[in-house]
Formats: C-alpha cells, sequence, structure tokens
C-alpha cells in the first residue's frame, strides 16, 4: 500500500468526524501556540535588552558601587538587593570621576550619575518622572537630538545652577508643547527653568530618555541629600582597549576606596550575565507550555482509542479482504501523525499570529528554533501517542471484528 | 450475462480440501469444541452450500475455509497452499489474492462510493490506480450497477449495496467466492436477484461456497454440506 493511499484513507476518516477531529487536535493546536508564543515573548525580551545594551555603544565600561558577582545574579535575589543597597551607601564620588578621566588614559570620557524619582509640577500638571542628575558631558556618551534648546552647560554643573532638560514624554504630558525653554517647573520643592527638550527617542526601559528629566548633578546631590555617585559610565577611545581601561579603573579607584566598595564592568559581561538569566526564562516558559504538548498528546491517543472500537468493523473487512496487521498499523498511525502534525501547523500560525500582534505591546521575536521543534515535537507526538491505539487496530481479529455490531 | 454454462468436469481441478479439521475454543475454561474432523473436498466451478441450525459450527468452518482462522487439528490447503499452519501476514495475502467474501451485513465503507468499495482489495495488492478503477468499473458493470459507481452505500438499496459487495469478491478474480448468509439481511425480491447473480456467477465457471440457514436458499446449490453439532452428517 501506497504512502499516498493512506494518506488518502486517513485524510477521508478525518474529514468524516470534522469537529471530533478538530477538537482533537486542539490540544496540540493549544500546546503549540503556547511553546511558540512563550519563546517568542522570551526571545523577544532578550534582543530587546541586547538592541538597549549595544545601543550604549561598545566601548562602554560601567562603574557600580558596591560589590556585584556577576554570576551570582540571577541565581537569587539576594546578590541583586545587596547590590540595590550598595547604591544607596555608595562611595563613589565626583572627585573619582575626574580621577578616572585624568588618570586612565583609554578614557575619553566619564560621566557620572545619580538616579531618583520625584514629582514635577508645572502649574496644575503633575507627574512623577525618574530625575537624572548628570554632568554636562552626558551628552558625549549619550548623543541625542533636541526638539528645542539643549542639553546644560558646564558652568550649570560647577554652579549648580537649577536647570532642567525634559525627555519628550514629560514634555508633552505637563504642557502639550516642545518649545517651552524658559519655562519654570517644580522639581518636588525646588523650581527649575527649562532649557532643552530631548527629542522623542522612542523605545522604554533604562535606556530611553523620553520619560526621564537630567538636572546637574550637583543639584541633584543637594536635591536628594547625597554627596555620592550612582553609576559611572566611561567612554574608552577604541574597543580593543576597554580591557586596559578595566584594569586602569580598578587602578584608580583601589587608590581611595576598598574592592569591595566598587565594581568595574563592561558591556560584554554585563550581556552574557543577561543572556543566560532571560535563555532560563525562555527554556523555562518553553518547558512550561510544553506540558501543555504532552496532554494534547494524550487526548489524540485517547480519541484515536475510541475511533479504534468505534471503526472496530471496518478493520475487520479491511483484514478479511487482504490488509496485513502491518498496514492497520499504518493507516491508524498515519491518522495520528495527520491529525498532530495538522494540529502543529495550525498551532504555529496561531502561536506565531498571535506573538506579532503581541509585538505592539511587547518585545516578541518568533524563533526559527522554536518553530521547527514545536514541529517535530508534534509529529512525534503523533507517533508516540499513535501507537498504542494502532497496534491495538492492527491485532483486532478480522472474525471477532466482523461480528462486532 | 448470458453465457453458455460450462460443463463440469468430473476430475477437475481441487481448489480447496480440508482434513479432519478440528476448531476449539476455550469459553470460560471449558474447551467447546466447533467442528470436528472435517473432511471437505471443493472442485474447481462447483456450487456448494453449508447449512445447518445455528451453533452447528458453519460460521466457524467458514472462517477456516476463508482462512480468516487456521484449525487447532488438522490441514486445508487451498490452491495447494496449507494454510492452516500460516502467519497472520501470509494468511493477508491469501485472502486478498484467493477469496472473495460476500457478507450478510454487506459490510461497505460507509461515505466511500461503490467504485471505491469494489477498489478496495486492489489498494492491498499494490494494483496501479488506474488498474484498479478501470477493472472495479468493469466489475460494477457486470452487476448492473453502472450507474451507481459514484454512489454513497447510503444512497443505495439492501440489493443494490450486495451486488457492490459481490463485485468487490469479484474484482480479484478470486479462486473460491465464499457467501455467508448473503441473503439475509434482504426483503425476498432482492434476495432472489442475489441468488440470480450467484447462479450466474457459477454458471461462468466460478465456485461458490455459501453459508445459510436458509433451506430455501441451499436447495439452489449443486451440493449441500449439512452440518449439525460440528460434524458432517452423512
Amino acid at each position: 500500500m501506497l504512502i499516498r493511499q493512506l494518506i488518502v484513507i486517513s485524510l477521508r476518516s478525518i474529514k468524516t468526524n470534522k469537529s471530533r477531529s478538530l477538537l482533537t487536535t486542539l490540544g496540540v493546536i493549544i500546546g503549540v501556540a503556547s511553546v511558540i508564543l512563550l519563546v517568542s515573548v522570551g526571545a523577544g525580551l532578550k534582543d530587546y535588552i541586547t538592541n538597549q545594551m549595544q545601543d550604549m555603544g561598545s566601548n562602554l565600561v560601567m562603574v557600580m558601587p558596591g560589590e556585584i558577582d556577576l554570576d551570582k545574579v540571577g541565581m537569587g535575589s539576594s546578590s541583586m538587593t545587596q547590590s540595590i543597597a550598595a547604591m544607596s551607601s555608595s562611595k563613589l564620588k565626583l572627585e573619582h570621576l575626574s580621577e578616572i578621566e585624568r588618570e586612565v588614559p583609554q578614557i575619553t570620557d566619564a560621566v557620572g550619575l545619580i538616579m531618583s524619582s520625584a514629582s514635577i509640577r508645572y502649574k496644575n500638571e503633575s507627574m512623577t518622572s525618574q530625575i537624572i542628575g548628570t554632568t554636562d558631558n552626558f551628552t558625549d556618551v549619550r548623543s541625542y537630538d533636541y526638539s528645542s534648546g539643549g542639553f546644560f552647560s558646564k558652568a550649570d554643573v560647577n554652579s549648580g545652577r537649577k536647570v532642567i532638560v525634559l525627555g519628550h514624554k514629560v514634555a508633552d504630558e505637563l504642557f502639550e508643547d516642545i518649545y517651552i525653554v524658559g519655562e519654570k517647573i517644580k522639581v518636588n520643592d525646588y523650581r527649575y527653568v527649562v532649557v532643552g527638550v530631548i527629542e522623542e527617542r522612542g523605545g522604554e526601559g533604562s535606556m530611553s530618555p523620553d520619560d526621564k528629566v537630567y538636572i546637574p548633578i550637583t543639584m541633584a546631590q543637594r536635591q536628594f541629600g547625597q554627596d555620592s555617585l550612582g553609576i559611572i559610565f566611561a567612554q574608552v577611545d577604541t574597543t580593543d582597549n576597554v580591557p586596559a581601561a578595566l584594569t586602569g579603573i580598578e587602578n584608580v579607584l583601589n587608590i581611595r576606596l576598598d574592592e569591595d566598595e566598587f565594581t568595574v564592568l563592561d558591556q560584554k559581561e554585563i550581556l552574557s550575565t543577561v543572556s543566560g538569566i532571560l535563555n532560563t526564562l525562555t527554556a523555562a516558559l518553553g518547558s512550561i507550555a510544553a506540558i501543555s504538548l504532552l496532554v494534547g498528546g494524550i487526548g489524540i491517543m485517547n480519541i484515536m482509542l475510541v475511533s479504534v472500537t468505534e471503526r472496530t468493523q471496518e478493520i475487520g473487512l479491511r483484514k478479511a479482504i487482504g490488509a496485513k496487521p502491518e498496514v492497520i498499523l499504518a493507516q491508524f498511525l498515519t491518522e495520528a501523525v495527520i491529525l498532530s502534525v495538522g494540529g502543529g501547523f495550525i498551532g504555529i500560525l496561531l502561536g506565531s499570529g498571535i506573538a506579532l500582534l503581541l509585538n505592539h505591546l511587547m518585545p516578541t521575536t518568533v524563533t526559527l528554533w522554536s518553530v521547527l521543534l514545536a514541529f517535530v515535537v508534534s509529529a512525534g507526538i503523533g507517533i508516540i501517542f499513535g501507537v498504542a491505539p494502532a497496534k491495538q487496530a492492527s491485532q483486532l481479529s478480522p472474525i471477532e471484528a466482523l461480528r462486532h455490531e | 450475462m448470458k453465457l453458455p454454462m460450462l460443463k463440469m468436469k468430473k476430475n477437475s481441478k481441487v481448489i480447496l480440501k480440508t482434513k479432519n479439521v478440528t476448531k476449539e475454543y476455550r469459553m470460560d475454561g471449558v474447551v467447546v469444541k466447533a467442528i470436528q474432523k472435517i473432511t471437505l473436498v471443493i472442485k474447481k466451478g462447483e456450487f456448494i452450500a453449508i447449512t445447518g441450525p445455528s451453533g452447528s459450527g458453519k460460521s466457524t468452518l467458514m472462517h477456516i475455509i476463508g482462512c480468516l482462522d487456521i484449525p487447532t487439528s488438522g490441514e486445508v490447503f487451498l490452491d495447494e497452499h496449507k494454510v492452516s499452519r500460516m502467519s497472520e501476514s501470509k494468511l493477508a495475502v491469501i485472502r486478498n489474492k484467493k477469496i472473495g467474501f460476500v457478507f450478510q451485513t454487506f459490510n461497505l465503507l460507509k461515505k466511500t462510493s461503490a467504485l471505491e468499495n469494489v477498489m478496495l482489495p486492489m489498494s492491498y495488492n499494490g494494483t496501479s490506480e488506474e488498474e484498479s478503477t478501470k477493472r472495479a468499473s468493469e466489475v460494477l458493470k457486470d452487476v448492473g450497477l453502472e450507474d451507481r459507481q459514484y454512489h454513497h452505500p447510503s444512497q443505495l438499496s439492501g440489493g443494490q449495496q450486495q451486488r457492490v459487495a459481490i463485485a468487490r469478491a469479484l474484482v480479484i478474480n478470486p479462486s473460491i467466492i465464499l457467501a455467508d448468509e448473503p441473503t439475509g439481511n434482504l426483503d425476498s425480491k432482492s434476495g432472489k436477484e442475489i441468488m440470480e447473480i450467484i447462479k450466474d456467477l457459477h454458471r461462468q465457471g466460478k465456485t461458490i461456497a455459501i453459508v445459510t440457514h436458509d433451506p430455501k436458499v441451499a436447495v439452489q446449490a449443486e451440493r449441500v454440506i449439512k452440518l449439525k453439532d460440528g460434524r458432517i452428517k452423512k
């Protein structure tokens, strides 16, 4: 018997029981769709974060307060909370910033940041935003375009003037306008003068300037009552010099600080840690979804067993007129595989479709490996869960089967 | 079907031979002998009827003759093949090549056209689709259903369905046609028509064995084998 004939017979029997076949495949459809969807969410998140990091430029080195063991990040929350605690008791100071700039030859710029959040008010409008206190050379590390005005100057920083640069979203929400240079707004109880509005940059999260406001670091230290820095970004002249710069910064800081009071990281290290965490997350999400695939497979086996019982007479006739047991086995196995692969195919379309739709709300990336894996797994499920019913069918005695009413 | 009746030859070829065939079943620990020491010869071109009351073993005998089952002891030869000790796969091939079954309940595949039902046996022996279609179509014409080829069993009368089943048996050009109560589910008029077709096939030289409990059907055969309590009644 030709494979084509087996497929024709199987398709006919699937078509004869349309609604039952659809319900049977539903388990596989949902399983495959959720595997693809969840993996695409994990992969999308990874792509998104990777892009954000790369956006910073590959020559960027970070100095964080406290001791951070990257290998332990993600293993548990303890080192995360530790690093957050370290940030508030930071020992990094503005002096270190200039020392790094001065003493490490590979560093072209070093920028210090204080991050906090505060409520911003303009007349009756108010909102909570992330405030970033930084130095004027911030623009050398992160180059933005301005809808109006520009970034504050060295003089502003040195004399601690109350000037502020707004992200696009902030300006939009408070003023519904972008030509607002010279307007006064209040950050908590301090009155600031707007000197610039950064053009819309898109994206979300820590790297997008849209929902942030920037003030001179000297002013931020005063306003938030701290004399330390939350983080230092340092720009290295070439990518090749990154390792040398890392050691350079460490040597400079070791003079004044203890080893456990700061951590110097480059982008590559952070990236590999983050993608490690996200790979684990993706795998975990995928495995949870895979359980529903298993359930789908059991559904197929269940329906195939019912189908064998129901079609006992047909099986008996086929055997009586010359179908060998192997052929009957192949017929029912083909049917199970068609059901599961068909379900897998619909599930792939459904999962990818939902992932693409979701892309407007959150980053999703449909990966080829998840599609291929889902397809292979669904075919495998058809075979594994189809064997038992097919075996049962093939072992029916033609006499008993023909007698069956 | 107006073919001249073929003269029977006294020493024509033996199609089927059983020798001391016994079949035992085990039911709730008790051994039941369905048939005992049946010795029987069916020659080419013969038309026999196997008859007897229910429980006489006629169905069991038909299953063994039809290679659907193997005997507990004794030997069965079909066209000189010893079929009494064959594996299930080999028996399937024998049934596919040499036996044309006609059942009481027709046993046609639902939602499958008459033509495809007749083509079914050929799908198990590698006949090309083109060839199967051609042959199935011819045989359906022989049983008078050339205009019903694409009808499904549910669209056919009982008599027509049984004619499709006969066509399905004939299409492989079997050594023997085995009919199990072929008129059992039919009204008397359709039953008569079916018997006419069977007798016609006999006139064309086909070997036919019919199993029936109906004496009116049995008398139409050339030779009647009466079974009682699993033995041939002399």
